[in-house]
């Protein structure tokens, strides 16, 4: 099989927006003998919103902590801008590491923690900014997701949606390239779903980052998203603008699509 | 507010116990019952010993030995090294094999039975065999307190054996002293009411932990962090209440003046 | 057979773990606030249980002292049995044992939970080792406040022997106090120290390898607190074995 080139091989500052700066190339992941990712080939481009969707199981979750290497394939290749992290050293998974924010499902706030300590505690470790400079940083942050003045709130204290937005806080405070959710709407009700589609479409355009997001949503998905990637059984089956993938005619797709919102007919549907 | 405050620290404790004897009332009022099964009881009690077996004997062994090796050092002062098989005995049989017995079931075996509870009670398991019309505490509580109660001077009894054995291995094999002295002089000291005695602790240590351990298991509370905190307060309390009732059965069993 | 082989497979990953641990303390520096919060943490809850333990312990020893020796006719020789196997095997012994039950289950439960949590891999994905964060404090925690504890409860169980021999045995105080401070000596003062920080070492480091390495969800925490507590009494005993044969043998 041919080698495919990508830009995500060049570092951070060689890519330009629009250019592939995540790649995964025919990766396979196992858990004993689950065969959960079979040769999957995508590309996430710089400065886009990404979501990837699909039924339980079908390895979104996995592909993200593949991106951080938080897990390794077992063969395939994924480039993160210069860095293919299935195989690359501790020291530089930490540097790509530092380029990426991560919003966990279930926020992964520390528990031992005040709402502030946890947002500060990246910035505590990784810079020398002074505890002032830090404080002001950490407030900034909350008011940007709207929850100003809750620094010295316990995480164990918060509502669901508060505690993604906390989180959300806390993965963009280094001022990622970077951003991903896993399931950044899971638990929440309709109205606060839209508030965080709303917080993500904000950040987008402030920050410029790139998103990657995993998503249950399916309505909200097609709000937020630049491209749409489904997953399908270890295999991506559909990959493209959220126009093409409304319009596509992969029979898989449209049935999860349809089980999960109202679809325009295609000529030749059942009426 | 202080005052408040204080009080409600002080009564917490009191509150806690309170539940406890309550609880362990209910266990034992449902003993003549047919409210468990003997099933049950058994299976518990083959799965204790066979997780508990090796911890209890690779304890005590090397406890018995240090007692050989301390022994030998101090008795060397005195030039009585035909003493060390009956100190060993006697420090082994009325204290440590009871003792370490206990603590390592309660180790192994009381934190599992209160992970297993625990788990059972957050997954609202335990309701679901209230509202079949099963009584839980008939069901998974009492069995497991039997179990405990029974295997404990069981294994106490074996740890008995193993840390004399410790100690021999260390006196005879390692400090070359005779075969026959030490034999001779190991049953000097104690004698069957030492091993009844000692049984007799093994049980009540049992029935304390297998107590303790359910309480906690069935009384969990918060989720994941809850099983946690439930293993831990049975570990800490029965390894204290081992501890504190140790005593007070010596003081008993032993005597004070005179021995 | 296959089980020898699965427990050796286990020591490895333990002792490759603990390596991984020093290395990290070394590269990726040490969070000294968490070693403060954590030595205060460890120190301040274990002590009123090893107090009361101490003093339970301490009247022990001097009853089954007294009973042993004056069947030999030397029960004045309380004193002497009282220091030579408090202070060299049973204060460390105790304190360890404490510690791990209370301190280490703890650790271990807690990590547990933040595995369960996803908190663990956060920490990775903010490019920090979360050995070093989580794990490593810990360890020089436990390393500096187990000595301490273990003088403390060396003192308390002394005096209560000396309570209990004095006014409920009848041994004569002053003989009582001369046979005590007379086999008293340095040598096993730094024994008992010596013991506490490999102790102490175990403790965090055992706790610390099944905590981290649990299983998700309830069961996952329940089980890793379980096999830390049964995996450090095991190891702490058979190595004060080891330890006294060095130190005594």
């Amino acid at each position: 099989m041919a080698e495919l080139s990508t830009s995500a091989t060049r570092p951070f500052d060689a890519i330009a927006a629009g250019e592939p700066i995540i790649s995964f190339r025919d990766v396979h992941k196992s858990f004993g003998d689950k065969h959960i990712l079979r040769g999957i080939t995508l590309d996430f481009l710089r400065g886009e919103t990404t979501v990837v969707i699909g039924p339980s199981g079908t390895g979104k979750s996995v592909c993200m902590k593949l991106i951080v290497g938080l897990l390794v394939p077992e063969k395939g290749d994924v480039w993160v801008a210069g860095t293919n992290v299935a195989e690359a050293h501790e020291r530089d998974l930490m540097s790509v590491r530092r380029r990426i924010g991560m919003m966990f499902q279930d926020g992964a706030l520390f528990d031992s923690m005040s709402v502030g300590d946890n947002i500060a505690f990246p910035l505590q470790r990784h810079t020398k900014l002074s505890d002032a400079e830090i404080r002001d940083q950490v407030a900034h942050a909350l008011e940007q997701v709207g929850l100003p003045g809750i620094e010295d709130s316990a995480p164990s204290a918060l509502s669901g949606g508060m505690r993604k937005r906390v989180s959300l806080a806390r993965a963009v405070i280094t001022k990622p390239e970077i951003v991903m959710f896993d399931e950044p709407n899971s638990g929440l009700d309709p109205l606060t779903s839209d508030e965080i589609d709303g917080l993500i479409g904000r950040m987008k355009e402030d920050l410029g980052i790139t998103f990657i997001v995993i998503s249950h949503d399916i309505v909200g998905t097609f709000a937020v998203a630049d491209r749409i990637a489904m997953l399908y059984n270890g295999h991506l089956i559909a990959q493209g603008t959220p126009d093409a993938v409304l319009h596509s005619d992969q029979p898989t797709l449209r049935s999860f699509l349809a089980r999960n919102m109202d679809l325009p007919p295609l000529p030749g549907d059942p009426r | 507010m202080l005052l408040s405050s204080l009080a409600t620290a002080l009564l917490a404790p009191l509150d806690t116990l309170g539940r406890f004897g309550r609880f362990g009332a209910r266990v034992l009022a449902l003993l003549p019952s047919k409210a468990w099964s003997l099933r049950e009881t058994t299976t518990h009690a083959g799965t204790l010993t066979g997780r508990c077996l090796i911890p209890v004997c690779a304890t005590i062994f090397p406890f018995g030995a240090v007692i050989g090796v301390q022994g030998m050092a101090i008795f060397d002062l005195f030039s009585a090294h035909r003493l060390l098989s009956s100190l060993l005995s006697l420090v082994i049989i009325r204290e440590l094999a009871p003792v370490l017995a206990a603590v390592l079931v309660a180790a192994q075996g009381g934190a599992s039975f209160a992970a297993e509870l625990g788990a059972m009670r957050i997954k609202e398991e335990l309701d679901a065999t209230a509202v079949m019309g099963v009584d839980p505490i008939g069901w998974h509580v009492v069995p497991r307190v039997l179990a405990m109660t029974l295997v404990v001077p069981l294994l106490t009894t074996l740890a008995n054996a193993m840390g004399v054995l410790g100690g021999y291995v260390v006196a005879v094999g390692m400090y070359d002293q005779d075969h026959g002295v030490f034999v001779h002089h190991m049953a000097q000291l104690v004698g069957m009411y030492d091993l009844m005695a000692s049984a007799g602790k093994g049980a009540v240590f049992g029935l304390l932990v297998g107590l303790i351990s359910t309480f906690r298991g069935y009384h969990a509370s918060g989720g994941a962090e809850g099983v946690g905190q439930a293993v831990n307060d049975t570990v800490v309390y029965s390894v204290m209440f081992i501890l504190v009732v140790n005593y007070q059965m010596s003081s008993l069993l032993f005597g004070g003046a005179g021995g | 057979m296959s089980a020898v082989l699965n427990g050796v497979r286990k020591v490895g990953a333990y002792t490759y773990f603990a390596g991984a641990c020093m290395r990290s303390a070394f590269t990726h520096g040490v969070p000294w606030d968490r070693v403060v919060s954590e030595s205060y943490k460890v120190g301040v809850r274990s002590f009123p249980v090893l107090f009361t333990m101490a003093l339970f312990v301490g009247s022990n020893l001097a009853i089954q002292g007294y009973a042993a020796f004056s069947t030999l006719g030397a029960g004045s020789l309380v004193g002497m049995f009282v220091a030579l196997a408090g202070v060299r095997e049973v204060c460390p012994l105790l304190a360890a044992t404490m510690v791990a039950a209370k301190a280490g289950t703890e650790m271990a439960a807690q990590l547990a939970v933040m595995r369960t949590k996803e908190q663990i891999d956060a920490i990775e994905v903010m490019a920090i080792d979360p050995r070093s964060e989580l794990v490593v404090p810990s360890i020089i925690a436990v390393m500096i406040t187990l000595p301490a504890l273990t003088v403390f409860t060396i003192f308390v169980s002394l005096v209560s022997a000396m309570a209990v021999a004095v006014l409920q045995l009848g041994v004569d105080q002053g003989e009582f106090l001369s046979f005590l401070v007379g086999y008293l000596s340095a040598y096993d003062l730094f024994a008992a120290t010596l013991k506490s920080v490999v102790f102490g070492a175990i403790i965090a480091t055992v706790s610390g390898y099944f905590g981290f390495y649990s299983e998700r969800g309830a069961r996952g925490v329940g089980e890793a607190t379980n096999r830390a507590v049964v995996t450090m009494c095991i190891v702490i005993i058979t190595l004060n074995f080891a330890l006294t044969s060095l130190l005594y043998g």
